[in-house]
């Protein structure tokens, strides 16, 4: 191959690299107002009264809204979310009411007029309490809720999504096991911190056709979304994602845009603006979700895991709208990369007055791993094997079964199993001795993988449009948001067109004129989308192959496409360049054929089916697995606890790499971030407040914190996949965090079962060991 | 709204007279690092800023074996930084300063602006209480000196009154000078110290100065007085580090508990004394 595969520079890297590129809070518009938002005081509290009177008499404000101007309720997989509180409020921060006005300033005062009248409900700020029988319920009203079929919900509770997996005979699987233990883990919620706060611009037009500018990674998701809850047709809403600043799955889905939305509808013709403050990023936009696991496992002697017992209730927040399916992930991917016989899991989404839980880099299965990770420590040290062994003798193998009975054909686990050990030497070389009297050197592992967590059904599709003079405009709604989408698919393009990169420009996030995208989630672009791509020039190609076997007196099945050529196979000499068919055949006698190579392509994954309801099983739950194996070298001071990450060894196995140096960047992306929230990050929760809603007190890694990092990957290829390519956006984040806790453990002898291992929280652990 | 007035006066006189005026509602602006986040958050309403960083002179760094070292008002942390007189004299203050924020906020922060904000946690202030520092100030009356020691009043109060402008921080030229600045946070690049310890030999005698352990930076007094005239041993660490922690008083917060800073007190106290063993 000649352009997959290649390091291709990234397209937008220039743009990016010189600040001259736009994002959505750099648009300014002419007498364009600026929006602000009155916020909830309480987790939870009956909103007695809303008076906007003194707000509306404030000169300069044009608008103002309160929840009964947007009554309709919405969500991605549960409609269970009002864009502003009706009634009540579920999360300190909500949006109450929200304000258009000339000048930021002006907002900002007309805000504080707004008078609100609370009265203090008893909050839910425990999920294990929150799904207790006698807890305040955050969603009396839930039977009412609209949800996606997949979802189970238990109205009447706070339970939003129970679900569950049965496979095999839990009891039998229990009684037979010589060894049966339980452990407890908890993962605490934290934030994106991508760099580009949320923003959004929203303009009516005098025939109500609305135009969004949103940094978001979805604009179809957006646009439908607003056309349920504001009742517009889809044709009259037109988003426009024209950069994404980081998104990490919190752009993902609808966010800010309905506060923004019927504030335009009242002020028709002027732009509204709304962008976040980095306190509301970590309270108003979606979190991560805690998360309490408990496993009871059963094993036998010899190293295999016979029965799985998993309850991993989730703190999904005040609204689940989103967090249900991450909960379903965590369920149908409950025993990790393992192959257990016997399985029975309850994930559980449970209502708390907390922050709203949504889609993060990893969606569920971090939250998973760190606790099946230790787990699988734990269980090795029991029965006196190593950690590498346990792996080896349950990690998942080609015609083994996940949780949901899935039988597996492709699964490259073993081989970055393997990968690991070999780069790390930990079965050659004994660890070296520490230098220092104070630091203890560890040394941990950890496997994860992960699947697009999407409904089956989702779709995709691509445009290709060929120029005169053999260049090309591709177009997409999949958004780079960093992960170097528009490069990959401009590489894709370049492979089955034989164009390269340099003369395709790639151009997405416009409603109006690129072709639809599901989400950009899910790790599935490159898989999703870049099949769209592929069936989008193969489409070009079999039009110009139409008009070059007239042209050239060759029949299609002997053509080629060679250095922008159309060729004969056999006869190099029989050739047309691909751009003098770039607007159709012009025939001898002057008249011509077909017209402009426009090239479409549709992609839904095959096959996917849903798991059964009651069992969680199924053939084919997904579109794909990613598997793949980090390793950690940590130093611990035992004076102060703290833990320094010397150096992470990544294997995954991704089908096919289309560009080494961006999947390279990607992983050590994911792996900082996940070593992020193994020893720094937490949004401390107390009463439903978020104590550090800042980045002096919320630390996220610096370049400082970088360890050296061994990146490797293994090619199996997924059949169904772009040149064999699957995803590992996320995957790659997976097993930083209880890899490191696995090497603290090798080092001291202690685990700390929360999220994050601070400094602190070791100390504490040596000194209960002494 | 955040509205105030905005004054650049052009001599230090000028500065003490508007700042007079307003009567402790006018808050000086040097690097504003401090200043304008408190007034983003809500902390602070002052009715007018005064930029002191027209006045001339402010900026100056000097340094003679005689006067030992003048900090001028104005000069920021990165000049502090990569001064060779403070390097090759007083690296501890360096080395602190080095510690406060990122690059960009050292280029506008300043050694005095880290001090007069007076926060427990402030890096440069346990060097400069360990190095019995004389803050320089320009009031009402006139100049006056005011010993580092008797600086800090309170968390984020000192003992200047309304008016008062600092002008330079002095710095005794000592002879003998060893020891370092450490500091313990949650991260080790861009974060405050979750307690921070200067721990010096100053020809001849220790000074131990911590942060983050009480409502001001403090110097450790007994544990000094305890140590004063003996040689280091491994038992009288110990002893002095017990004494030390018999000074402190810490918090709970979000960065760490009240047991933790202790922990980490007893335990930079101890590092630096050994430190000054070999």
């Amino acid at each position: 191959m000649k352009f997959v595969g290649e390091s291709v520079n990234r397209v937008d890297g220039i743009k990016k690299v010189t600040g001259s590129l736009k994002y959505v809070d750099d648009l300014k518009m002419s007498r364009m107002l600026y929006a602000a938002v009155k916020r909830s005081e309480y987790p939870h509290a009956k909103l007695l009264k809303v008076d906007i009177t003194k707000a509306e008499k404030l000169p300069g404000v044009k608008a103002v809204i309160t929840g009964k101007d947007v009554p309709n309720r919405v969500g991605l997989y549960l409609e269970d979310k009002t864009f502003l509180a009706n009634d009540k409020v579920r999360y300190r921060g909500e949006a109450i009411a929200a304000v258009a006005a000339e000048t930021h300033e002006i907002a900002q005062e007309a805000i504080k007029l707004i008078e609100v009248e609370y009265e203090e409900l008893p909050a839910v700020t425990n999920a294990l309490e929150g799904i207790k029988s006698d807890a305040p319920l955050v969603h009396p009203d839930l039977g009412d809720y609209k949800w996606g079929p997949i979802f189970f919900p238990e109205p009447g509770t706070n339970i939003s999504n129970l679900y569950k997996i049965r496979k095999g005979d839990i009891d039998k699987g229990f009684a037979e096991a010589e060894h049966v233990v339980e452990n407890q883990f908890f993962v605490p919620h934290i934030q994106h911190s991508p760099i580009e706060n949320h923003s959004v611009i929203a303009q009516m037009d005098p025939e109500e056709a609305l135009t969004i500018w949103s940094s978001c990674q979805s604009p179809f998701a957006v646009q439908k979304a607003l056309s349920v809850a504001f009742g517009l047709p889809q044709n009259k809403i037109r988003v426009i994602s024209p950069a994404v600043g980081g998104g990490f799955g919190g752009k993902a889905g609808t966010t800010l845009e309905g506060i923004v939305i019927p504030l335009a509808m009242r002020v028709k013709g002027r732009p509204v603006k709304l962008t976040y403050g980095r306190e509301d990023e970590f309270i108003n936009s979606f979190v991560r979700q805690g998360m309490h696991a408990t496993i009871k496992t059963g094993i036998n002697s010899d190293g295999k895991i016979v029965a799985v017992k998993n309850t991993f209730v989730w703190d999904g927040g005040a609204y689940t709208e989103y967090g249900v399916n991450i909960v379903r992930a965590g369920g149908y991917s409950s025993t990790g990369p393992y192959d257990i016989p016997n399985v029975w899991t309850d994930s559980v989404c449970v209502y708390t007055n907390h922050p709203v839980g949504g889609p993060y880099r990893g969606f569920g299965m971090s939250e998973i791993h760190f606790a099946i990770e230790q787990n699988m420590d734990i269980l090795a040290e029991m029965l006196g094997i190593t950690p590498i062994e346990v792996r080896r003798i349950n990690g998942l193998r080609p015609g083994g079964s996940n949780a949901t009975g899935q039988i597996v054909e492709v699964c490259g686990l073993q081989d970055c199993l393997e990968d690991v050990v070999d780069k790390l030497g930990w079965e050659r070389e004994e660890k070296k001795p520490s230098s220092k009297p104070n630091i203890y050197i560890g040394r941990g592992i950890s496997c994860g993988f992960k699947a697009p967590s999407m409904p089956n059904n989702v779709a995709s599709s691509a445009i290709i449009r060929i120029n005169e003079d053999g260049t090309c405009q591709l177009l997409v709604s999949a958004q780079d948001i960093g992960q170097g989408s528009d490069t990959t698919l401009t590489q894709i393009a370049s492979e089955v067109l034989t164009i390269p990169p340099d003369k395709i420009t790639i151009k997405t996030g416009d409603t109006d004129y690129t072709p639809y995208e599901w989400q950009t989630v899910a790790s599935r672009i490159t898989y999703c989308a870049g099949n769209a791509v592929v069936k989008a020039c193969q489409d070009a190609k079999d039009q110009l192959f139409e008009l070059a076997q007239i042209k050239l007196g060759v029949p299609k099945e002997k053509l080629i496409l060679a250095d922008e050529y159309i060729v004969a196979k056999g006869n190099e000499n029989k050739k047309v360049p691909i751009k003098e068919l770039a607007l159709g055949l012009s025939m001898e006698d002057g008249s011509g054929i077909h017209g402009p190579i426009i090239g479409r392509g549709s992609f839904i994954p095959p096959d996917v089916k849903n798991t059964d309801k009651t069992t969680g099983q199924g053939e084919k739950p997904t579109a794909f697995w990613t598997y793949g194996c980090q390793g950690a070298e940590i130093e611990v001071d035992i004076e102060t606890g703290k833990i320094k990450v010397k150096k992470v060894a990544s294997s995954f196995d991704v089908g096919k790499i289309i560009n080494p140096k961006l999947i390279e960047g990607q992983v050590e992306g994911g792996i900082l971030q996940g070593l992020g929230s193994a020893i720094l990050e937490e949004l401390i929760l107390e009463n439903g407040i978020v104590k550090n809603p800042n980045f002096v007190d919320y630390k996220i890694p610096t370049a400082d914190d970088m360890p050296e990092m061994i990146i490797s990957f293994v090619e199996n290829p997924e059949e169904t996949g772009p040149f064999g390519a699957r995803g590992v956006a996320e995957p790659c984040m997976v097993p930083t965090a209880p890899a490191i806790a696995n090497a603290l453990y090798d080092a001291l002898g202690i685990r700390v079962n929360s999220l994050p291992i601070t400094a602190e929280k070791v100390l504490k652990a040596i000194k209960e060991k002494q | 709204m955040k509205d105030f007035l905005y004054y650049k006066p052009k001599t230090i006189e000028e500065a003490c007279e508007i700042l007079t005026r307003y009567n402790g509602e006018a808050s000086i602006l040097n690097g504003g690092t401090d200043v304008i986040v408190r007034i983003h958050d809500g902390l602070n309403h002052p009715k007018a800023l005064v930029d002191i960083k027209g006045i001339s002179g402010l900026k100056t760094i000097s340094f003679s074996k005689e006067d030992g070292l003048v900090l001028g008002a104005c000069a920021n942390m990165n000049a502090v930084i990569n001064h060779k007189d403070i390097l090759e004299n007083y690296q501890i203050i360096a080395e602190a300063a080095h510690t406060v924020g990122s690059c960009q906020v050292r280029n506008r922060a300043t050694i005095i602006g880290n001090i007069t904000n007076a926060s427990p946690l402030a890096d440069t202030a346990t060097p400069l209480l360990a190095l019995d520092a004389v803050v320089e100030v320009f009031g009402v009356e006139g100049p006056r000196e005011i010993s580092i020691n008797d600086f800090f009043v309170f968390v984020r109060r000192t003992s200047l009154k309304v008016g008062d402008v600092v002008t330079a921080v002095k710095v005794p030229y000592y002879k003998e000078l060893k020891g370092s600045y450490q500091k313990h946070s949650r991260r080790d690049a861009v974060d405050l110290a979750t307690v921070c310890a200067s721990v010096l030999m100053v020809d001849g005698e220790i000074k131990i100065a911590l942060g983050s352990v009480a409502p001001t930076p403090i110097r450790c007094r007994k544990a000094e007085d305890f140590l004063r005239g003996k040689k280091l041993t491994e038992e009288l660490i110990k002893e002095a580090t017990h004494r030390a922690l018999e000074e402190v008083s810490p918090i709970s917060d979000v960065r760490a508990t009240k047991e933790y800073r202790e922990e980490i007190a007893r335990v930079l106290v101890s590092r630096g004394l050994r430190d000054l063993m070999g």
